[in-house]
């Protein structure tokens, strides 16, 4: 039964990133139709994972969820990107959010520091833990659609390619499994950590 | 074979639409005669007595006729012929189709240069024009005729209709792949040897025989659901075979009608049948992904729907037998 | 043979009111994607559909919605669904109203891909009642979207060609999901499509 959960787990992430490729690769094709709403869905694609920051942050929620376990494990990916709307949200509508840089790398920070940790708080503060961090994430990200190109595409490609970076976090938590394989997320955890020290003084500069 | 109402749906609206305009494209070949001169000709399909669709050849700025175009019409087409000079060859030219965007018809344009090299376009209401390459890829060429051969098969609601016929046939996965391998190695064979010319099969008596294969499946497949036998029920694929033969004269007509190439036949033709062939697939795929999507919804369908399929490639077939035999005897025009 | 039998209750009327209802609030400019395949109008209209992103995405969501209940709500949905859409559509033919319809879209992404991602146990009723609304009001805008087309009607029949084969495919791969962590993936699914949906009304609202 377990080994049988951890296949369709990679399964799916396989399936995840294979449909992404799937998608884009045949935006060329519709371009003469459609140049607007391709180029969109690529841009929203592209665009969360073309900051370190973001891709970090959204793998370690991936980590920690493995470490968790059920139920944060598929909760987390079934939750946040509804949060990160949210949050993207906000910045459509103009309202401000204060000092988003430096929330998306306390995020790496702290989610660093809890894979690092690995800390097991009841599911409710890590919830609220990682949805507090998702609306500046959704917040810094959201917003960016480049003129002319289509909005529903782009929110499409973002959403899509941040649950993939979740999807590739819990595929690589996997090996929390074995003892070795609990050290080396440990590890990891602490390089994202050291990381989000990194881009807070970036943030700060 | 639980397809139903779903497939007769398709049909109908399919067989209405498609032949209330059938359509043919226009053709317009372009064959340089010099470094400056080029021969022209240009055939539009005609709309019955002396009209034609309203559709003009629009060339390069630096382009003029030498003489008047020649004008015939011949079986129920207008064709053109003149001759233009452009100064500085056609190369980097637009060549724009006026009227063709008020039109549903497609423009297959053939530019054949001195060396022998072709370019093949097609234009469509939406995209009228096109930009001639200095350098003609054969890419662009094979790309076309493999369009060329999609669009015809899934235009060709005939031939969807005998492949649908014999999908409701056949019983099991083998069978299935030999039906289809024999309908498919049938109607290559002809399609082949009427475009190479070493056979040659008239339309009128030929459209009304592709009607009556697909007549003549209906009771077949009345016969599979009251589980009764016949030769057509135990060897489907030598129907298929038989009535391939058919349909490749068929596709063939359709491959004439949009003018080839002169230089490269064989490349054109592989391509066109390649296209056909995907078409074809595609076609059978989907049915059998819905075939089984019905089973898994555990859709149980009215006695009246289940023979439903049947009727309706029965009637089909029917009615066109008799439409085009009396097409061929001359009562309807 | 009971299951295909239609009940053209208050579900599917109260779907149409309240999408007629809906449509008559609001009035920029819509923006529209007609398609020329060069096959004809039915081909045109089944393609309209394919590369309109937010049509199919709802088409895809409601039927996600009903085929994690099971084939008796796919059945429905595959009768429910094409029929509403295509009322919906001969509505927008007929008004021909070039609102914006995207705040509507978007809403409709977003409640029913949040039930999706929800899970829960919803009841029949309320899931027929959700395709009959929700089909029958993106069927109005695409409809008013085609009213500039001269074969609208045919165009129409592709698109309820193209939305049967749809809901018949994906609910045919979707209700066999019985593994635990299949299902979760179409949860996911469903909170992407939330997710997009509610972006896309803050889209629409900055526009």
């Amino acid at each position: 039964m377990k080994r049988n959960f951890m296949k369709t787990k990679s399964q799916t992430t396989v399936a995840c990133l294979l449909l992404l490729t799937a998608l884009a690769a045949p935006s060329s094709a519709w371009a003469h139709i459609q140049a607007g709403e391709a180029a969109g869905f690529l841009s929203g694609v592209l665009h969360p994972i073309s900051g370190w920051d973001h891709v970090l942050a959204m793998i370690s929620v991936g980590l920690w969820g493995s470490q968790l376990g059920a139920p944060a494990v598929w909760l987390l990916p079934v939750s946040f990107p509804m949060v990160m709307a949210l949050g993207a949200m906000l910045g459509l509508l103009g309202i401000p959010l204060p000092g988003v840089e430096i929330g998306i790398a306390l995020s790496a920070m702290v989610l660093g520091a809890m894979v690092l940790a690995e800390k097991r708080p009841a599911l409710w503060i890590a919830a609220g833990v990682v949805g507090f961090f998702a609306i500046f994430h959704g917040h810094a990200h959201g917003t960016e659609l480049p003129a002319g190109q289509s909005g529903l595409l782009y929110s499409a490609g973002f959403v899509m390619a941040t649950g993939c970076l979740h999807g590739v976090g819990i595929a690589i938590g996997l090996i929390h499994r074995w003892a070795t394989g609990r050290v080396i997320l440990r590890v990891a955890g602490a390089a994202v950590a050291v990381a989000g020290i990194f881009f807070l003084f970036a943030a700060f500069k | 074979m639980k397809l139903a109402i779903l497939i007769f749906v398709l049909f109908a609206t399919f067989a209405t639409s498609a032949f209330a305009h059938e359509v043919r494209p226009a053709y317009l070949e372009l064959r340089q005669t010099g470094p400056e001169t080029y021969d022209a000709l240009w055939k539009v399909p005609g709309l019955g007595q002396d009209l034609r669709l309203g559709l003009y050849v629009e060339l390069p700025v630096g382009c003029t006729n030498v003489t008047e175009p020649r004008a015939s019409a011949i079986n129920n087409a207008f064709t053109e012929r003149w001759p233009v000079e452009c100064a500085g060859g056609l190369g980097g030219g637009r060549i724009h189709i006026a009227g063709l965007s008020a039109t549903m018809t497609d423009v297959l344009v053939r530019l054949e240069r001195l060396d022998g090299a072709t370019q093949v376009t097609r234009l469509t209401p939406s995209n009228p024009s096109f930009v001639v390459e200095a350098m003609p890829s054969r890419w662009r060429m094979a790309a076309t005729y493999l369009r060329l051969g999609t669009d015809h098969i899934l235009r060709g609601v005939d031939h969807l209709l005998f492949v649908l016929g014999l999908l409701l046939i056949v019983g099991n996965r083998w069978t299935l792949f030999k039906t289809i391998t024999a309908f498919t190695a049938a109607h290559s064979i002809t399609l082949a040897a009427a475009t190479l010319g070493y056979a040659s099969a008239p339309l009128p008596p030929l459209n009304a025989a592709i009607a009556l294969s697909i007549l003549f499946l209906g009771p077949e497949i009345v016969r599979v659901r009251r589980d009764e036998t016949s030769l057509t029920i135990r060897y489907p694929w030598l129907v298929a075979f038989a009535f391939g033969l058919l349909h490749g004269f068929g596709f063939a007509s359709g491959l004439k009608a949009t003018g080839l190439p002169q230089t490269d036949i064989a490349w054109a033709l592989l391509l066109f049948n390649v296209g056909v062939e995907i078409g074809q697939l595609f076609f059978v795929f989907l049915i059998l992904a819905i075939a089984r999507s019905f089973r898994t919804l555990e859709i149980r369908w009215p006695r009246w729907a289940l023979a439903l399929p049947g009727y309706t490639v029965g009637t089909l077939g029917a009615y066109w037998t008799i439409e085009r035999t009396a097409i061929l005897l001359g009562f309807i025009r | 043979m009971t299951h295909m039998k239609y009940q053209p209750t208050r579900a599917r009327c109260g779907g149409i009111a309240a999408a007629i209802v809906l449509l008559c609030l609001d009035c920029p400019r819509a923006e529209a994607h007609l398609v020329t395949t060069g096959l004809g109008p039915v081909y045109d209209g089944i393609a309209h559909l394919a590369l309109s992103p937010a049509d199919l995405a709802v088409v895809v969501v409601l039927v996600l919605l009903a085929a994690m209940r099971g084939p008796r709500q796919s059945r429905w949905l595959l009768a429910l669904l094409p029929t509403a859409w295509i009322v919906g559509g001969l509505g927008g033919l007929t008004f021909q109203i070039t609102a914006s319809l995207d705040w509507a879209t978007g809403l409709s992404l977003l409640l029913a891909g949040a039930l999706v991602a929800a899970d829960l146990n919803l009841p029949l009723p309320v899931v027929a009642t959700l395709a009959a609304i929700i089909g029958g009001f993106n069927g109005f805008s695409t409809g008013a979207a085609l009213a500039r087309t001269p074969h609208a009607a045919l165009e129409l029949l592709g698109i309820l060609v193209a939305l049967i084969v749809i809901v018949t495919l994906i609910a045919g791969v979707v209700v066999p999901l019985k593994a635990f962590w299949m299902r979760i993936a179409v949860r996911v699914l469903g909170s992407w499509v939330a997710a997009t949906g509610l972006l896309m009304i803050g889209w629409s609202l900055r526009a």
